[in-house]
């Protein structure tokens, strides 16, 4: 430990020497300041006697710094630390860096799965791994960021607004899976009709119009989209989408009422209340009508 | 492969051909969407009788030199999805107009359009009291114990409610491509409503806003509906009848009024998820409808290739009802081209005011008299069920004929 403080880089530098001579300064400064015995300025005084107070404490403070840092034990642990520095930020970029190629090693593989999904007209177990796979990532790695709980005054309002975020970005990644499983039977269709083509060339019927070469095309798809949309993988897509996008309103709703709550004007929730009471009285008033044998047509009273 | 079998020369020259047609078409076009077009849709003129809330009744002027006019006025009630234009969307092909020729003293309930006030209605809202009062207002207009009801769709569905509830009141029934049994899964709207979450829907929403199903109606048929329906434009542009009727139908299939949300969710949730209207067990402001009590004579129309109500949805109803009166007519053709195809123009409205008028001279019978009718009937093994079928003669590509139409 001795050998080491001896080889300290810092021991060389005359930094500590430095501070405490510099904060000495600034104190006797301070203290030479003459005070003023003038009671007319006594409030421009006592803000001045404060001022140098503070200041004399905060420079109190670094004296006494700079002395624990002149110590041998502490010079050399901050010296070890400065020498340490290179290799925790080396560590710390390792790290990402190995985050993020784990994230792209994991999308590349399963983008490679994107073309040998399923077979013509059958959309059963269809391999939506990529999108799960990105969802996991988006769970495990970025959504409990926006899951931190706020503190503070405006811990709900954030708490609101980081949750729309959240929900939105569940809400794009389903929106992007759903597109995905709805341009499958595109896809699926001009391979079919590829084939059809080649088999109707080596038949010697190729079609003769672009109209007829269309006309076998939409029958194709048309066929493809019924068989997916009979599928339960299709009605599940659909409403995790549908309630992903539910989720995505309602938090968006809520935020957008806590900004309104600070403007002159009606939230949505109170004129939700208001409808109720409003839908009720009606109902009353038309039962009353209708006891009294009054016609519900506005357009009587009118008349 | 035998390269000898293609005829490219004859696939080039095609082509050629095309796109010369298409340089044509492009040019007319271009003319006819700079020109002057007439696109408006339900132009038969009408008088507004009745008004409450959002809710309006219509009443067309029938021709009053019609021969053999009807007593009994008949109210089309159509659904909370869309809008009962539709039934009078060009001049040349308007249900409307053929009632009204046909002599029916004819009203119509607009729905209008709902807004987040309207949320809290529900079904026995609807049925109960709009359709309730305004029946009870027709009546009293005409001073006749009993009118016509015709439902369409979900408004058909309504109508088989009221007239289980009201039987009195209605003295025959006309259901249209309305869902009454829901339990299938031929209907992709069947398939996908059976886990729908529909109280995070109602949470999210507030009413069921109408683009969002016309998404959904969309998806039904993308390939038709998204892409096909396109192209036939694009390849009919240079005709000025086809682009307006385009527009027509364009303008009325996305004027959509929003569902208001308690309905929504009592219509998914009873008959969607439970079914419980087809089993005589749904419940309408403490009311059990109790479908043996629909004792009028039925008529019940629906579409053979119809991808939103299928026929099997539709088609349970006449053996489920109290009524010994009951006519099925299956249409191969979808749920709108029953109203809208040219070819259904000539048999189903028409087939309506006939239908009609041969049970318009009958007296009007009281329940009482209904149920001792029902028991002689009962006695005597009479029970007039009737099953009928129409063809699409565009499918057969012929022309209309009595041919055409055929018991099942």
């Amino acid at each position: 430990m001795a050998d080491e403080d001896k080889q300290s880089p810092l021991k060389e530098v005359p930094f500590f020497p430095w501070l405490t001579v510099a904060a000495d300064m600034w104190l006797n400064l301070i203290k030479a300041t003459p005070s003023n015995p003038d009671t007319s300025v006594m409030t421009q005084t006592a803000v001045q006697s404060r001022f140098t107070r503070q200041l004399d404490t905060n420079l109190n403070l670094l004296k006494s710094f700079s002395r624990m840092m002149s110590e041998p034990e502490s010079a050399s642990a901050a010296a070890n630390s400065l020498s340490a520095m290179p290799e925790i930020l080396m560590k710390m970029a390792k790290s990402g860096f190995e985050a993020a190629m784990q994230i792209q090693n994991h999308l590349v593989e399963k983008a490679g799965k994107i073309g040998k999904r399923t077979e013509a007209y059958n959309f059963e177990n269809l391999d939506q791994e990529v999108f799960k796979a990105f969802s996991d990532i988006y769970e495990k790695e970025f959504s409990q960021y926006f899951k931190i709980p706020p503190l503070g005054l405006t811990r709900f309002y954030q708490e609101r607004f980081n949750e729309m975020l959240d929900k939105y970005n569940v809400f794009e990644t389903m929106l992007a899976e759903f597109f995905s499983v709805l341009y499958l039977p595109l896809e699926k269709s001009f391979k079919v009709f590829q084939e059809k083509l080649k088999q109707m060339a080596e038949e010697g019927n190729l079609p003769k119009e672009a109209k007829e070469s269309y006309t076998i095309w939409i029958k194709i798809l048309e066929g493809h989209y019924i068989s997916l949309f009979r599928s339960k993988e299709y009605t599940d897509t659909l409403h995790r989408t549908l309630n992903t996008l539910e989720d995505f309103i309602i938090v968006r709703n809520r935020m957008l009422e806590d900004f309104l709550q600070m403007l002159p004007v009606v939230t949505q929730k109170e004129m939700e209340e208001l409808y109720k009471e409003f839908h009720v009285l009606k109902k009353r008033v038309k039962e009353l009508e209708k006891q009294l044998n009054i016609s519900p047509n506005t357009l009587t009273v009118i008349k | 492969m035998d390269s000898t079998k293609i005829p490219l020369d004859l696939i080039l020259e095609k082509m050629a051909e095309d796109a010369e047609k298409a340089q044509k078409r492009v040019t007319k076009a271009s003319e006819i969407l700079q020109g002057q077009l007439h696109y408006e849709i339900a132009l038969t003129p009408y008088e507004i009788v009745y008004e409450e809330d959002r809710v309006k009744v219509k009443h067309y002027f029938r021709n009053e030199n019609a021969e053999n006019k009807l007593n009994v006025p008949l109210l089309v009630v159509y659904a909370l999805i869309n809008r009962e234009t539709m039934l009078d969307l060009q001049p040349d092909r308007s249900v409307v107009k053929t009632f009204l020729e046909g002599g029916i003293d004819l009203y119509m309930i607009d729905w209008g359009y709902p807004t987040r006030k309207d949320h809290f209605l529900t079904i026995d809202d609807h049925v109960n009291g709009y359709m309730n009062n305004i029946v009870d207002f027709i009546r009293k207009r005409h001073n006749v114990p009993q009118i016509n009801l015709m439902g369409i769709c979900m408004g058909g569905t309504f109508s088989i409610m009221y007239s289980a509830l009201h039987p009195d009141k209605i003295k025959n029934l006309i259901t249209t491509v309305t869902p009454s049994s829901f339990n299938t899964d031929r209907g992709l709207l069947h398939v996908w409503m059976k886990d729908v979450d529909v109280d995070r829907m109602i949470k999210t929403f507030g009413n069921i806003p109408g683009d969002l199903m016309n998404l959904g109606f969309l998806l039904l048929n993308p390939a038709r509906l998204m892409v096909d329906k396109y192209i036939s434009f694009m390849d009919n542009m240079d005709n000025k009848d086809f682009v307006e009727n385009f527009v027509r139908m364009e303008r009325w299939i996305f004027d959509s009024p929003d569902v208001p949300g308690e309905t929504f969710r009592q219509f998914i949730e009873d008959c969607y998820k439970k079914n419980l209207l087809i089993k005589s067990r749904m419940y309408l402001g403490g009311k059990r409808i109790d479908l043996k009590k629909l004792s009028m004579p039925l008529l019940n129309f629906f579409g053979e290739y119809d991808h939103l109500v299928p026929p099997q949805a539709c088609n349970q109803l006449s053996k489920a009802v109290g009524s010994k009166d009951v006519e099925d007519v299956c249409l191969e053709t979808g749920h709108i081209g029953i109203y809208v195809s040219s070819k259904f123009q000539k048999l189903f409205a028409p087939k309506i005011v006939q239908w009609l008028k041969e049970r318009d001279k009958e007296e009007i019978v009281t329940q009482t008299k209904l149920s001792d009718v029902r028991k002689k009937s009962a006695k005597n093994g009479v029970s007039k069920v009737k099953r009928v079928r129409h063809a699409d003669d565009s499918r057969a590509g012929s022309t209309l004929n009595s041919s055409t139409l055929r018991e099942r």
